[in-house]
């Protein structure tokens, strides 16, 4: 069991720390129902406020995308094609595929930097997916969909105000 | 009595995260220095700092805002720079207090300092998901083989 106080692994059971004497009765009992690991299975992803992302076509233009992701304060932008998800460009895109390149923002069209055919969520999915995803993946934003309808987008901004507001209650 | 989350937060500090390898670059480094620094070291943002001491951070969603659309490549970052408002902690905080700074700030990166003034490295959000993954391995990485497969292409996609 990890002492979640100095990162030192006890013996499964003990009352307190060997190492720094952290309090650490009860943390490997099973948790009650309704804490928060069951939390991240048992909610739903509609249960978080999702960012709402700017849409795109293939042919906008990059710097239009980057422009609505100022106003709208935005990470991501997502493209669509006759209302199908066909794409996602980022910040970090903007940085890498880009300014690194030396295209012009005005002159190229979003299909040529973005991501083609980005992982998607289930709005009916619970958050330990999305934790997954950005954990194990490292993707920053997750198109979430009911059925075939664009319900917004989870990013660890999200997560992180999903944990902030879990931890207390 | 607190949840298990809780106290797991509550005692866990910011200096008991794994530590991030930092880009640390000066105000005089060309914004073209800096974007070539965040590509190749993998990094989100730059520390900029003089004589070894922190004055500013620059960091992707800066390049977003300020940059991207207007900024000449040879413009040194420390004119684009957060400068004055500038959020620091200190490693000995706990996690709870990044997590909160986080997300009333809505910033992702925070530089790290110590009590004598000196930079000490940056916490980002993705730690804290980290930290969370830690704790319930159980919960997040024995997800069902479906969630891959699901994930890979929309059914007829």
């Amino acid at each position: 069991m990890r002492c979640p106080g100095c990162g030192v692994d006890n013996i499964p059971g003990v009352d307190a720390c060997e190492n720094c004497g952290t309090d650490l009765a009860g943390l490997d009992l099973p948790e009650a129902r309704g804490g928060f690991g069951a939390r991240l299975l048992n909610d739903r992803l509609s249960d978080l406020e999702l960012s709402q992302p700017v849409l795109a076509t293939p042919s906008t233009p990059v710097a239009e995308a980057i422009s609505a992701m100022r106003e709208r304060r935005c990470g991501c932008a997502l493209v669509l094609d006759d209302g199908e998800l066909v794409g996602i460009f980022n910040e970090r895109h903007v940085l890498t595929r880009v300014l690194r390149r030396h295209r012009d923002p005005a002159a190229t069209p979003i299909s040529e930097v973005m991501s083609p055919d980005p992982l998607r969520l289930s709005i009916d999915d619970p958050p330990a997916f999305a934790v997954h995803c950005m954990v194990a993946y490292g993707f920053r934003h997750l198109p979430v969909l009911d059925g075939d309808e664009l319900k917004g987008y989870v990013s660890v901004r999200n997560i992180l105000e999903y944990i902030d507001k879990r931890h207390a209650g | 009595m607190p949840s298990r989350i809780s106290r797991i937060l509550g005692s866990v500090r910011i200096a008991d995260l794994p530590r991030r390898r930092v880009c640390r670059v000066a105000p005089a480094t060309t914004l073209g220095e800096v974007y070539r620094r965040l590509e190749e070291e993998e990094s989100v943002a730059v520390l900029v700092e003089e004589d070894g001491v922190l004055v500013g951070i620059f960091t992707e969603r800066d390049v977003l805002d300020r940059t991207a659309l207007e900024a000449d490549p040879a413009t040194p970052v420390g004119e684009l720079m957060t400068r004055d408002d500038l959020v620091t902690l200190d490693a000995g905080q706990p996690i709870t207090d990044a997590i909160a700074i986080m997300t009333a700030r809505r910033i992702r990166h925070i530089p790290l300092v110590d009590a004598d003034g000196k930079e000490d490295g940056m916490i980002g959000g993705r730690d804290v998901l980290r930290l969370i993954a830690d704790y319930y391995p159980e919960t997040l990485l024995n997800l069902p083989p479906r969630l891959h497969q699901r994930l890979t292409r929309p059914e007829g996609g």
